[in-house]
């Protein structure tokens, strides 16, 4: 008992020892992996958006660029050949999607209102009719900021450095609904920027004028010459500007994460990565692309929870833990197992050695006691002779029996039990056996029942296992059924095998053990079995021989009182053996 | 008297060898002359009547007609420089990917070393898996071919962009550029309005940049399909399922092997007297009492032409008029140098009705027609798209009631055989609705009729 709890306390100890400093350890590693995991979400997120900047400011110069070539070619256009330049330009310029010509006092030369060539000059006309009606003058609504001189090369590169560090300052959260793009539908021809300038020693005044007509983006570039005070230019065509921008886009093969350029509406103009949007999610950040296409934004997406994603060193990492916790459980687990049947088998070869002990003590007593009192010569009696000498034959029987068993077990554990195969006619066996026994049986006051259904009962087996699996049987229910009123052997034949019953109608076993008395060393534990000397070996070994032949032994279950064993012995005549003996 | 006669006689021996030689001369001038002559586009103006009725102010048909010659015999073709353009998004899974591949690699098979050849595949992005290279390296092409994987959006506006991209690289070079666009769903990343995609058209044409807009099952967008084409002066097909693939593909590789005119301009100049109403069927510009026209690519042996309804002062009998005179500058791809070619009419005006009635041409009538029913069929298009059913209904049956009537009068069986074709398209809506399929069967038709598309 006291051993019990030493174990017990062990056994706790040692799980105590192993999960402490595992959890310990996993509470740790989570920590610092949700530590390292933020730090490359946000590694991540700053790439992704350095990358969306950098896409911008590449926007932005190309259409700084395309503004400023545009602007230079409109001021070198000769005042005498304007007319067919800008039209040949409308013909053949893949970025000029309308030419105009207007007299601010007067009206637009070209194209002229209701003498316009083409719908699409139409539409033009009415687009830009708050213009071209005078309502609003081209420069009117100039920004501070806006007015800057043509510039050459070495001032464009400074102030695109500078727009850089801008654009990285204005790279901050948005959310969508800031934009509230709603406004602009209730106004539609509204002007929301202006760029203009001056250049004084032409006396020429340009712009860049973005236009919003039924909440879309529209550019006119323009030219007015001071000395005539004609402006002129052209509207820019803005799919080919986009056409050719999203051509530059960089490839991202990145599943999880998506650098999107959205107009105005907020609708998508462009995407690069394979990350599906949609109008719910919300970009992580946005950047304005360009101040000469207001309203244009980079957004950025990422999907942090995809497998894959950006947390996926996360969950990786985690799974990883995991398993090695797991590993550290399961190492634990089965060491206790293993201890606990370490143990388990210690008590059942002890308890196995002190039945066995008492096994071989009860015949050796009954000989020793026989022999010697055969040997004082004080017995004169035949009769009591006779008796003596047969208790010391059927005790050495008994106790040769029993050392069979033992050696049996040993090889049957080890597999080196050699089984031969000869012809048996089990019938005949069976009458063998029953007169054999028919001394023993009848003395516990037994009536002998035999059945054989009719069949053919020769076959191939061997014989000398058959017996020590009957003799168990048969000795099992002289053993547990003495008080009982009969024992019963059946014989029939099934197919390729022949089953032998042997019922009786002692106490029975209960229904939760009936398949634990085939374990090797188990005893039912009762006054009946406490009573009568065994070694739990029986029904194991004869278990174990009759499926080493292929059969099988089993307990007819369902039964309130008294037990059957069937023996299922194969045939081994046929010739698709099955090969259960060796 | 006799040395008379004999120095008459040699004098007459002399003359007639003079006049012979002289017509073997003019005839083998003329054959020269015709030699010449097939290989430039032969542009030819007709009116719908050569004799008009005099004393009323009326209305004509202007048909300017560009009958391409078949390409010269011997003569290199000119370098294409062809960009395809795949979707592979999700829904073009199972056999339209496998077709649209075999179509691919039937493009590729019918260029040659001298061509430039590139695939661009478009799902959320775009990606260009086959860079503008020589058609020559077939079996790496193939190879790239072979392992598209279908999946995602459509990014359609990303797609023909880099399409034209891969096209630009070789832009300065005398290729026929050529963009070919398949498609079975809507845009659904980047611009996917039609009119947008019609810019895009425009602005490629600009650059001789053709787009040819294939549209697969039932899913796409017609509308812009058709609008990307017609821009660019490229040919668009419908096809129902991926099966037809490769031979539509076959059959544009028809067109784009056979161009010989590119960069087509035509100007048709009216006199002062005559008004330009408005350009049937094709997008023109009227400017004053001169029109013009653009074409990207004439096609060997086919026929491309423009209709415009003129206004006709009134004028008395037995008046002759210069109606129009057309002038068409194009480019010749075989050695690159421009070319010119033009055309004149005249109509005389008589008070005859009979003679104003044999005088009709055919040919102008039924070209004229069969562009009013493509009109009409995307009226009832429209129609239909505002929800006026029975309306769409009945301007196609009115269609195929001026068709029949036309027909009838000059006793023309195409006339009357589209006639049937129209009631037939008319009484199956009217029965079923407009369904996706009709809808695709009317736009493109009238886009090919419009068009002059020969290969469908």
């Amino acid at each position: 008992m006291a051993a019990g709890m030493t174990q017990k306390r062990s056994i706790f100890l040692f799980w105590v020892l192993i999960l402490v400093p595992a959890l310990f350890m996993s509470g740790a590693a989570y920590r610092l992996l949700s530590h390292e995991q933020d730090r490359i979400s946000r590694s991540a997120r700053e790439a992704l958006m350095e990358r969306a900047a950098a896409i911008s400011e590449t926007i932005h110069m190309t259409v700084d660029t395309v503004k400023h070539n545009l602007i230079q070619s409109l001021m070198a256009i000769d005042p005498g050949m304007l007319n067919p330049t800008l039209l040949d330009w409308e013909k053949t310029n893949p970025l000029v999607r309308n030419v105009f010509i207007f007299e601010p006092k007067e009206a637009l030369l070209y194209p002229e209102k209701g003498m316009a060539a083409t719908p699409e000059q139409q539409q033009f006309i009415a687009r830009f009719d708050a213009l071209f009606s005078g309502r609003m003058t081209f420069d009117h609504l100039e920004r501070d900021g806006g007015r800057e001189p043509p510039r050459g090369m070495a001032a464009g590169r400074t102030a695109a450095n500078v727009r850089q560090r801008d654009a990285r300052r204005q790279l901050v959260t948005l959310s969508r609904a800031d934009r509230s793009p709603a406004a602009r539908i209730g106004a539609p021809a509204q002007m929301e920027t202006l760029e203009s300038a001056t250049s004084p020693e032409q006396g020429v005044t340009s712009g860049w004028l973005p236009w919003f007509s039924e909440n879309r983006l529209h550019v006119l570039v323009w030219v007015q010459s001071q000395a005539t005070s004609q402006v002129y230019g052209l509207e820019v065509e803005l799919v080919t500007l986009l056409s050719r921008l999203v051509v530059d886009f960089p490839a991202m093969e990145d599943a999880g994460s998506a650098i999107v350029l959205t107009d105005g509406s907020g609708s998508v103009i462009h995407q690069s990565g394979q990350l599906k949007i949609s109008p719910e999610i919300r970009p992580l950040s946005q950047v304005a692309v360009s101040r000469l296409l207001p309203h244009w934004h980079m957004a950025i997406y990422m999907d942090e929870d995809r497998p894959g994603g950006a947390r996926g060193f996360f969950y990786l990492s985690l799974i990883l833990v995991g398993i090695f916790m797991a590993a550290i459980l399961s190492g634990g687990i089965l060491l206790t197992r293993m201890t606990l049947a370490n143990m388990k088998d210690a008590r059942q070869k002890t308890s196995f050695v002190s039945s066995v002990s008492h096994e071989l003590k009860t015949p050796l007593t009954s000989i020793r006691m026989s022999a010697e009192l055969l040997l004082s010569g004080r017995v004169s009696d035949e009769k009591k002779k006779d008796r003596y000498l047969s208790v010391i034959v059927s005790e050495s029987e008994r106790l040769t029996r029993l050392i069979n068993n033992v050696l049996d077990f040993g090889k049957l554990e080890q597999g080196r039990k050699q089984y031969r195969l000869a012809p048996v006619v089990v019938d005949r066996f069976l009458t063998e056996l029953i007169e054999a026994h028919r001394v023993r049986i009848t003395a516990l006051g037994l009536k002998i029942l035999t059945r054989i259904e009719p069949g053919d009962f020769r076959i191939r087996t061997d014989r000398d296992a058959l017996e020590q699996v009957a003799l168990n049987l048969v000795d099992n229910v002289l053993k547990y059924a003495g008080t009982g009123d009969f024992i019963k052997f059946v014989l029939k034949r099934q197919d390729r095998a022949v089953l032998l019953t042997i019922c009786d109608d002692g106490p029975g076993i209960p229904k939760a053990l009936q398949e634990k008395v085939f374990d090797k060393f188990f005893r039912v534990d009762s006054s009946l079995t406490a009573t009568q000397p065994g070694s739990g070996l029986g029904l194991s070994i004869s278990r174990r021989i009759l499926r080493d032949l292929g059969g099988d032994l089993y307990l007819e279950t369902g039964k309130e009182t008294g037990c059957c064993f069937t023996a299922r012995i194969i045939d081994h005549d046929t010739d698709n053996d099955s090969g259960g003996g060796r | 008297m006799a040395d008379g006669i004999q120095n008459k006689a040699r004098g007459v021996v002399t003359i007639a060898g003079l006049l012979v030689l002289g017509l073997v001369l003019v005839m083998v001038a003329g054959m020269s002359q015709a030699a010449a002559a097939s290989s430039k586009v032969i542009c030819t103006v007709e009116t719908d009547r050569a004799v008009l009725p005099a004393g009323e102010s009326q209305d004509g048909v202007l048909k300017v007609t560009l009958d391409a010659p078949p390409v010269p015999a011997g003569t290199r073709r000119p370098g294409v420089n062809l960009a395809l353009v795949l979707d592979q998004s999700g829904s073009m899974n199972g056999t339209k990917m496998e077709q649209a591949k075999a179509a691919a690699v039937e493009a590729l098979n019918r260029l040659g070393r001298q061509d430039v050849f590139s695939v661009v595949v478009y799902d959320t992005n775009v990606h260009t898996i086959v860079p503008a290279q020589s058609a020559g390296y077939v079996d790496r092409i193939i190879r790239t071919i072979e392992n598209i994987q279908a999946g995602g959006n459509t990014a359609l506006f990303g797609g023909v962009s880099q399409g034209a991209a891969e096209i630009r690289k070789h832009l300065e070079n005398d290729f026929i550029h050529r963009i070919v666009l398949l498609s079975d769903g809507l845009a659904n990343v980047g611009p996917r309005m039609p009119e947008d995609l019609g810019r895009l058209g425009a602005a490629l044409f600009k650059e001789n940049i053709a787009v040819t807009t294939v549209g697969v099952g039932t899913d796409y967008n017609e509308d812009l399909m058709a609008r990307l084409a017609q821009n660019s002066d490229g040919n668009t097909y419908f096809v129902e399922s991926g099966v037809d693939l490769p031979r539509i593909c076959a059959a544009e590789l028809g067109d784009v092997l056979n161009v010989v005119a590119t960069q087509v301009n035509v100007t048709i100049t009216l006199p002062d007297d005559v008004t330009p109403v408005k350009v049937i069927g094709r997008e023109g510009r009227i400017m004053g009492q001169r029109i013009e026209l653009f074409m990207n690519q004439l096609y060997g042996g086919q026929e491309k032409y423009a209709l415009v309804e003129v206004a006709l002062p009134a004028a008395r009998e037995g008046d002759q008029l210069k109606i129009a005179q057309a002038e068409v500058h194009y480019q010749d791809p075989f050695n690159n140098q421009p070319e010119v070619s033009r055309g004149t009419s005249h109509v005389s005006f008589s008070h005859d009705p009979v003679q104003v009635k044999q005088s009709a041409n055919r040919d102008v009538v039924r070209e004229y027609q069969l562009n009013l029913k493509a009109l009409a069929q995307e009226k009832a298009i429209e129609l239909s798209d505002e929800g006026r059913q029975p309306e769409a209904v009945m301007t196609l049956k009115e269609s195929a009631d001026k068709l029949k009537q036309v027909g009838r009068l000059y006793e023309d069986s195409k006339l009357i055989k589209e006639a049937e074709a129209v009631a037939d398209q008319a009484d199956q809506i009217e029965e079923k609705g407009m369904s996706k399929k009709s809808r695709k069967i009317l736009r493109t038709q009238s886009y090919q009729q419009k068009n002059q598309q020969v290969s469908q």
